[in-house]
């Protein structure tokens, strides 16, 4: 028998009974239905947890703590977060660049500007951190741009909200200080001083004297820095940078060691990072880097035990909803074999006739194999169509609800995806479901005896 | 060595513990181009006899060969392919595919041995013309009187060039006229084309077409009869055919 004809005879006994085959069919429609959404909305998921993961932080970071500085009674075990230190980080593998910061504390410098240093801000933390690599940390300039090479030693940077502690001296009680606050008109209110642009001054502060308003006073000649400011930072959802200010790093070491000569500190200590972040070629190394820095002994975190946490997480939710799916594709399964079999009492007569005129077994079994992997494949096809229809609703509809739970505002975020290899997965996996389902009716229908069937009545 | 050789046939079934003998102990030659009627009563395994010569049914013993080949020792598929080469069928109720039109009906021995549609077509339609239902090959089986359906039945046995063809009580359904058109056309065929025709019944009246009448009673042949009046008793009919 040819397999067109053997096609042709099992679209023709489908045809034959169209209500039942659409009946089950409808089964596996809802089956595989349930199975693709599932699957898409586990996709989806994934990829929003990748996409906040990826506001929250920088996943092909990591960063190491130096919980040791400032420290006086720092355990003796502990590394050190030093050059050395660095140069060992580079050497980890896929580590693309290891970019340090060193932490000026706030009672060391204060920042001024203005005509005779009329704006001050006092007690505010300065990082120094290497200009050449600054690019690296992924910020963005809201106003002005990155600090240019060769002029890395007079430049400064300011998060978002620094210039809004600019404090007017000129000035009393509240009218000394802005605030940021929104205008009628949308815009935000202006800070007393724009730093793109502006000559900055940082004065390194005598700790041993104090001003009447508590900021302590200047060390003089020889303890002062002329800055230009270049860029204001991006509003930082993560509220890592909003007020932090960035200098070059040997700019900081010499504040460092400037303000400990005025002051009369004595450090025999060698000089170390406060943070040392090390970014990596891809999110997937980026756990192996984390667990190479803190096999030598520094504390580290990444986005990547976050990401692996909820990954696991929602590993365990998509095989709930998994489970659940392939229930209804069980029976839907069930279906077909009933279905096949009720096939099969029907035509009882005609499996006899077959048999009789020469068609050979093997045939017959085939013949009713393609007509459950046929409903099977129907029911994938229209699942596929009808999955697609329910995920673009889900997405249009719940969207935002779904963003809401993540904790994010993802408006643009998907919460179904359906990719092309889940689209084909699903017309196997349902083709091959009918044509388990079909395997018990076949076998079935070619063991009728051939006599009984044709038998006269 | 005779196109049908039946040697010390025997089927046994069981009921429960009892053994009923159906078939006791046959011997039977039948020669090519031979219409052979097998007459019996109801239960006298007549049957049972043509099931085991169309190889639907394992004797308990003995041997069947047809045309040189043992089908008593053939397994399914074998018996698949020596039943698409050598055998035709008529049944008494037609065993027509009720959703088929008469041309696919005949077509589908052919079908089965692989044949494309077109030329399968082609001597389907060929074969309706010779049993005068040219013009009913889109007419499905119920749109068709039961001589039409049995003629249609005789056109697909006819169709893939068998050997032999089975009839079982073929005019069983049929009223008296339609019988002898129906016998007249089935024995007529088999003639033209030397071929071996076995009929079982238990009329009569059908015997009297075949060449040899074989009587069998209790699973067993009691007697057999040839029939010289056969050629006689077509040749009337084809005589008031054409008055």
């Amino acid at each position: 028998m040819k397999i067109s004809d053997m096609l042709q005879m099992c679209f023709r006994n489908l045809w034959r009974r169209k209500g039942r085959t659409m009946l089950t069919v409808t089964g596996v429609v809802i089956g595989s239905c349930a199975v693709i959404v599932m699957i898409s909305l586990g996709i989806g998921m994934n990829k929003a947890m990748d996409g906040m993961l990826g506001t929250l932080g920088d996943l092909t970071a990591v960063t190491i703590y130096n919980y040791n500085y400032g420290n006086s009674s720092a355990e003796e075990d502990k590394p050190l977060l030093d050059d050395t230190a660095i140069e060992s980080f580079k050497n980890i593998e896929n580590v693309t660049a290891v970019i340090p910061k060193m932490s000026v504390s706030g009672e060391m410098v204060t920042i001024a500007s203005g005509k005779n240093d009329r704006y001050k801000i006092s007690w505010t933390e300065i990082y120094g951190i290497d200009f050449s690599l600054f690019d690296e940390m992924n910020y963005t300039a809201a106003q002005g741009e990155f600090p240019k090479e060769g002029m890395y030693e007079n430049a400064i940077v300011f998060g978002n909200e620094v210039p809004y502690q600019f404090r007017d001296t000129k000035k009393k009680g509240q009218a000394s200080y802005t605030y940021k606050q929104q205008l009628p008109d949308g815009t935000f209110s202006k800070p007393f001083v724009e730093p793109v642009g502006e000559t900055i001054m940082l004065y390194i502060n005598n700790t041993k004297k104090m001003n009447d308003d508590g900021s302590y006073q200047y060390g003089g000649r020889g303890y002062e820095f002329k800055m230009l400011g270049t860029a204001v930072l991006e509003t930082d959802p993560m509220w890592e940078t909003p007020y932090s200010v960035f200098i070059d790093i040997n700019l900081a070491k010499q504040i460092i060691s400037d303000y400990q000569r005025l002051n009369g500190i004595r450090d025999n200590k060698p000089a170390e990072y406060t943070q040392v972040k090390i970014l990596t070629d891809n999110i997937e190394h980026t756990e192996a880097v984390q667990e190479a820095v803190e096999a030598m002994g520094y504390e580290a975190s990444s986005m990547a035990q976050v990401r692996q946490e909820m990954q696991g997480y929602l590993g365990v939710i998509q095989m709930v909803l998994g489970s659940l799916a392939a229930i209804s594709l069980l029976v839907a399964a069930i279906s077909i074999t009933n279905t096949m079999i009720m096939s099969i009492y029907e035509r009882t007569r005609e499996i006899g006739i077959m048999k009789v005129l020469g068609c050979f077994i093997s045939n017959i079994r085939l013949v009713f194999l393609m007509e459950a992997g046929m409903i099977g494949l129907l029911g994938g096809v229209l699942g596929t169509i009808i999955s697609y229809v329910i995920s673009a609703v889900m997405n249009f509809l719940g969207s935002g609800l779904f963003g809401s739970m993540m904790g994010m505002q993802t408006a643009d975020s998907q919460i179904s995806i359906i990719p092309l290899w889940l689209v084909l997965l699903a017309l196997v996996f349902s083709t091959i479901i009918g044509l388990i389902s079909g395997f018990y009716p076949a076998n079935r229908a070619v063991k009728i005896s051939a006599l009984e069937a044709i038998r006269n009545e | 060595m005779a196109f049908i050789e039946i040697r010390n046939l025997r089927k046994i079934y069981r009921l429960g513990n009892e053994k009923v003998y159906a078939l006791k102990n046959i011997d039977l030659e039948i020669n090519k181009g031979e219409v052979c009627c097998i007459l019996g009563t109801s239960g006298s395994g007549k049957s049972t006899l043509l099931n085991m010569l169309a190889g639907l049914e394992k004797p308990t013993r003995g041997d069947i060969f047809i045309n040189g080949v043992n089908i008593a020792k053939l397994n399914e598929r074998r018996l698949a392919k020596f039943r698409q080469e050598n055998t035709g069928f008529v049944f008494q109720s037609y065993n027509l595919i009720p959703q088929l039109t008469a041309l696919e009906n005949v077509g589908m021995p052919l079908m089965f041995k692989g044949l494309p549609k077109s030329i399968r077509n082609k001597k389907a339609l060929k074969m309706l013309k010779a049993v005068g239902l040219g013009d009913r090959m889109k007419h499905r089986p119920n749109q068709m009187s039961g001589g039409q359906q049995q003629r249609v039945g005789i056109a697909r046995a006819f169709v893939a060039k068998p050997n032999v063809i089975f009839a079982d009580e073929p005019t069983g359904n049929l009223d008296t006229k339609t019988t002898i058109d129906v016998m007249t056309l089935m024995v007529d065929m088999c003639r033209k084309h030397n071929l071996t025709l076995i009929i079982v019944t238990h009329d009569i009246e059908i015997a009297a077409y075949a060449d040899r009448i074989v009587h069998i009673i209790d699973g067993e042949i009691t007697s057999v009869e040839e029939n010289i009046h056969a050629e006689d008793i077509n040749t009337e009919n084809e005589r008031e055919e054409t008055e």
